[in-house]
């Protein structure tokens, strides 16, 4: 055995190092586009910078996660193509093992941490971006009621109109402001890109910028009882003339019982 | 290895003197259980006062129910034998030899699975029955989920009961997942993998395995009074106005929550405290580290589960307001209690599969484990980080959103000790000679499901990509892929790598491949399609959906019909094997571990002479 040595030579030219390197050089580019592609596509086009800042996200971790699948793929495939054995006996024992490799380890771990420094900075930096929006002074206010199994919109700013169905105008910020009459929901504009918890007897906010005229879900993605899977609607992104006009269409409800979550107990 | 300790039990010449114990098992436990729990029902039925305030209407039924259920407990456990040592012990005298023997299961009969036997080689047995038992009733209920969203619409199964399958669905597979390595392998291996005659509390060791039993009893029960229609984690207040089924829930919690601080207890204290001799820190198996970290990280999480069940009972059956808002409690309570118990529990579940794996990766390989030191520091990583990280369920929740921040980072850093148990695998696998059988096949499998699972757990780390994913398909995909395509794979492997050392015969290999390839491939397919509707916007736990989630649902429906015929292939294999297959000889793998010393049948006491330690077990094509 001691001729067919496996450390003969520099480890750059060794013949399971070029494979997995060939390997991994390959299929970094293919998981990444594919995976990347699919799950964008699959998310759809988005209504919102948020949700266009979210699946840039899944794009970024996706492409940077992609080497670390390739490399294990490549490895795993490199060492399934070497010496196999098939048998009830054991094959003899693995020649010039190997127990440990400090430079390795030392690499793995440098590069594992830069990985995971990476991804949370990129995190951080959207998080900001989207808790800055809740303070935008021009937004308008929508309050957000769950129930089971309906949610509720309310426009305090115009006169307590009431609606089964969301209306924002375009290019408008919002701030919803969430609470729920009975058990807990949670309040998901899926093409938005944002999602909030409805909590009885207290307030939680969200916000966004719809940047798309058009009709899109609202579902509870928060088991809820009984009809779940029925509790969602349409919002429907206007310009703001046909927003202003659906608002004074609107019954004008200030006589109404309603009040505001939150305010009674 | 040398030998330098003699044991010579105490031999009894005399016919054993067996007390009361003699007269107990498993059928006297079901009758004492099921007559005190009639008894109780009827008492609370007559003597409970009605409630004189409205408002709590259901505290009354709660009150009769869970009374019924506890007096269902304590009938079982004294029907079963558990009270009778603490008894004696407390009268002043203890168990006499004889009866411990007894105990131990020294007849060696059958009739030792249906007692208190002691004998950890009985109880791991009775743990990977139980385990099988758990994965059938859970694949049938998870069969009936996708039977359910077949087709968009739904409406196969009325939304009630669809609700409290996909909630029984979810904890019996958690309860079945916990206990699937560190139940059947942790008991019956690992005592021999570390040269012990049996566990430190040998009673415990039966409790615990006992106790899972008197919890089973309660969720059936819940099933018929109404079910559990919450989903596994049974969120307040939504569990708050569910109906009395929820009691059931509670006490099985609280039951099996017990079992495990008994087990976890147990084998760590075993582990620390009866190594063999010259088993030091560095010659300790690998999966011996996994149990010990599952157990260990069990012992903080359970407490804090059971501690939120008998508040959710308290507020159900008592009138309290722990969980409800407008009385001054919170459900957000109940969310962070049950998250500081629920991620740790991920782990409870993973890190002994994965370990059981890196334990079988040297043998299959015939090299050493690559890095010893980076595995225990991976899996100590693992453990310690895991009790800071629950509040990532808890991102849109609305809770503490400055602290969604603190959480993003302590999850994301969790990446790098799970990086080094991949690097440990991929580093053994790396220029070894592959020994082509079931569990290698499975640490490739291992590799590629937990890839994806621990990626796809990246973006739901982050707080801005969860604020989309949360509670939809996307997370259920993501946590199938590390407790069934990870946890469930190294358990399956661990049942074909141990199956001879347990039953004395071989799995049989081609029913085993094909149950692999099934499985694998069924897997995979099932839980893209999830990935995939999650991403385009599916809910979770919806018995309906809109139609642009057909196709992924398809896809997924294929899978787990795939999954289940893979299944039913293993249980064949299994049933068949362990009736008459192949004769195992003492150590087919040629493994260097403990375990394979021993022949089988495993002796009463594991070993003659116990054995003392010089190396390590990984020592294949070591240059001594």
């Amino acid at each position: 055995m001691a001729t067919t040595r496996y450390f003969a030579g520099p480890w750059w030219k060794r013949k399971d190092f070029q494979r997995t390197a060939i390997l991994w050089v390959m299929l970094t580019p293919i998981i990444g586009y594919f995976c990347s592609e699919i799950q964008v596509g699959a998310m759809g086009a988005p209504a919102s910078e948020v949700m266009a800042t979210t699946e840039r996200l899944m794009r970024i971790f996706t492409w940077a996660a992609s080497p670390v699948a390739a490399f294990v793929a490549a490895m795993a495939i490199v060492a399934l193509l070497g010496k196999r054995h098939h048998g009830d006996t054991p094959p003899p024992d693995s020649v010039d093992v190997i127990e440990t490799s400090p430079r390795a380890i030392a690499v793995w771990m440098v590069l594992s941490a830069l990985l995971c420094l990476f991804a949370l900075v990129v995190g951080m930096v959207a998080l900001q971006k989207d808790n800055a929006s809740l303070l935008d002074p021009k937004a308008i206010q929508v309050e957000v009621t769950g129930q089971q199994w309906a949610w509720n919109f309310a426009y305090p700013g115009d006169g307590g109109v009431r609606s089964q169905v969301l209306h924002l105008p375009v290019d408008q910020p919002v701030v919803f402001h969430v609470t729920s009459k009975d058990v807990k929901h949670s309040f998901w504009v899926v093409q938005m890109g944002i999602k909030i918890d409805a909590n009885p007897g207290v307030q939680t906010e969200t916000s966004v910028t719809p940047n798309k005229i058009g009709t899109f879900d609202v579902r509870c993605a928060e088991l809820c009882g009984l009809l779940h899977a029925y509790m969602q609607n349409k919002v429907i992104v206007q310009s703001k003339e046909d927003y202003a006009a659906w608002l004074a269409s609107q019954p004008n409800s200030t006589a109404s019982t309603w009040t505001k979550p939150g305010a009674a107990a | 290895m040398t030998t330098t300790m003699t044991h010579t039990a105490p031999t009894s010449g005399s016919t054993p003197k067996v007390g009361i114990i003699k007269h107990l098992n498993f059928f006297t436990a079901l009758a004492l259980g099921a007559i005190t729990a009639f008894v109780v029902w009827r008492l609370a039925l007559a003597y409970l006062p009605q409630n004189a305030d409205t408002a709590v209407m259901h505290t009354r039924e709660d009150k009769i129910t869970l009374l019924s259920m506890i007096g269902w407990f304590v009938g079982f456990m004294t029907g079963i034998g558990a009270l009778v040592g603490p008894f004696r012990w407390v009268m002043g005298k203890d168990l006499s030899h004889d009866e411990n023997m007894f105990l131990a299961g020294k007849d060696m009969g059958v009739k030792r699975y249906f007692r208190y036997t002691t004998d950890h080689k009985v109880v791991g047995i009775q743990y990977l029955v139980i385990t099988m038992t758990i994965f059938g009733i859970g694949g049938i209920l998870a069969m009936l989920i996708r039977a359910n969203l077949g087709t968009p619409g739904g409406g196969l199964i009325h939304p009630q009961a669809y609700n409290s399958i996909v909630g029984t669905h979810g904890i019996i597979m958690i309860v079945g997942t916990i206990i699937m390595v560190t139940g059947p392998f942790g008991n019956y291996i690992m005592p021999i993998m570390i040269g012990a005659r049996d566990m430190a509390f040998p009673r415990l060791n039966a409790l615990s395995f006992w106790l899972i039993v008197a919890a089973a009893v309660p969720l059936i029960w819940g099933q018929f009074l109404g079910g559990i229609s919450t989903g596994w984690s049974a969120y307040n207040p939504l569990a708050g106005q569910a109906p009395l089924g929820m009691d059931g829930y509670i006490m099985f919690i609280c039951i099996f929550a017990l079992s495990t601080m008994v087990a976890g207890a147990n084998i760590t204290t075993t582990v620390v405290r009866m190594r063999a001799k010259g088993m030091t820190w560095n010659r300790t198996p690998i999966f011996i580290y996994g149990v010990v970290a599952s157990v260990a990280l069990a012992l903080p999480a359970f407490p804090v589960f059971f501690l939120s069940q008998i508040l959710s009972a308290m507020d159900r059956a008592l009138g309290t307001s722990f969980y409800d808002t407008a009385n001054g409690g919170s459900g957000w309570l109940y969310e962070n209690l049950f998250w500081i118990m629920g991620h740790p529990e991920v782990y409870v579940i993973l890190i002994p599969a994965v370990a059981a794996l890196m334990e079988m990766a040297p043998v299959f390989t015939r090299s050493p484990l690559f890095s010893f030191n980076i595995a225990v520091m991976g899996i100590a990583g693992i453990s310690g980080l895991s009790v800071l990280v629950w509040a990532h369920h808890m991102y849109i929740s609305g809770w503490a959103p400055l602290l969604n921040a603190p959480f993003m980072l302590t999850t994301e850093l969790i990446s790098i000790p799970t990086g080094m148990l991949f690097l440990v695998l991929i580093g053994t696998l790396w220029r070894g000679r592959l020994w082509i059988t079931v569990p290698t096949m499975s640490i490739f499998a291992l590799l590629w499901n937990f890839m994806i699972g621990g990626i796809t757990g990246i973006y739901l780390s982050d707080v801005p990509a969860d604020a989309f994913l949360h509670g939809s398909m996307f997370v259920t995909a993501h946590f199938h892929y590390t407790l069934m395509g990870a946890g469930l794979t190294g358990a399956l492997a661990s049942l074909v790598y141990w199956f001879p050392k347990m039953t004395g015969r071989m799995l049989d290999d081609r029913l085993s491949w094909i149950s692999f390839w099934f499985v694998q491939i069924g897997f995979n397919v099932a839980f893209m399609g999830m990935f995939f509707v999650g991403l385009q916007g599916q809910p979770r736990r919806v018995e309906a959906y809109a139609a642009i989630f057909s196709k992924g649902n398809l896809l997924t429906s294929i899978g787990a019909a795939a999954i289940m015929t893979g299944m039913l292939v293993l249980l064949a294999a299994v049933i068949g094997s362990w009736r008459s297959g192949v004769k195992a000889p003492m150590n087919p793998w040629q493994a260097k571990s403990l375990e394979w010393t021993v022949p089988y049948p495993v002796p009463l006491e594991n070993f003659e002479t116990l054995p003392v330690v010089t190396e390590d077990v990984y020592g294949y094509g070591r240059k001594s």
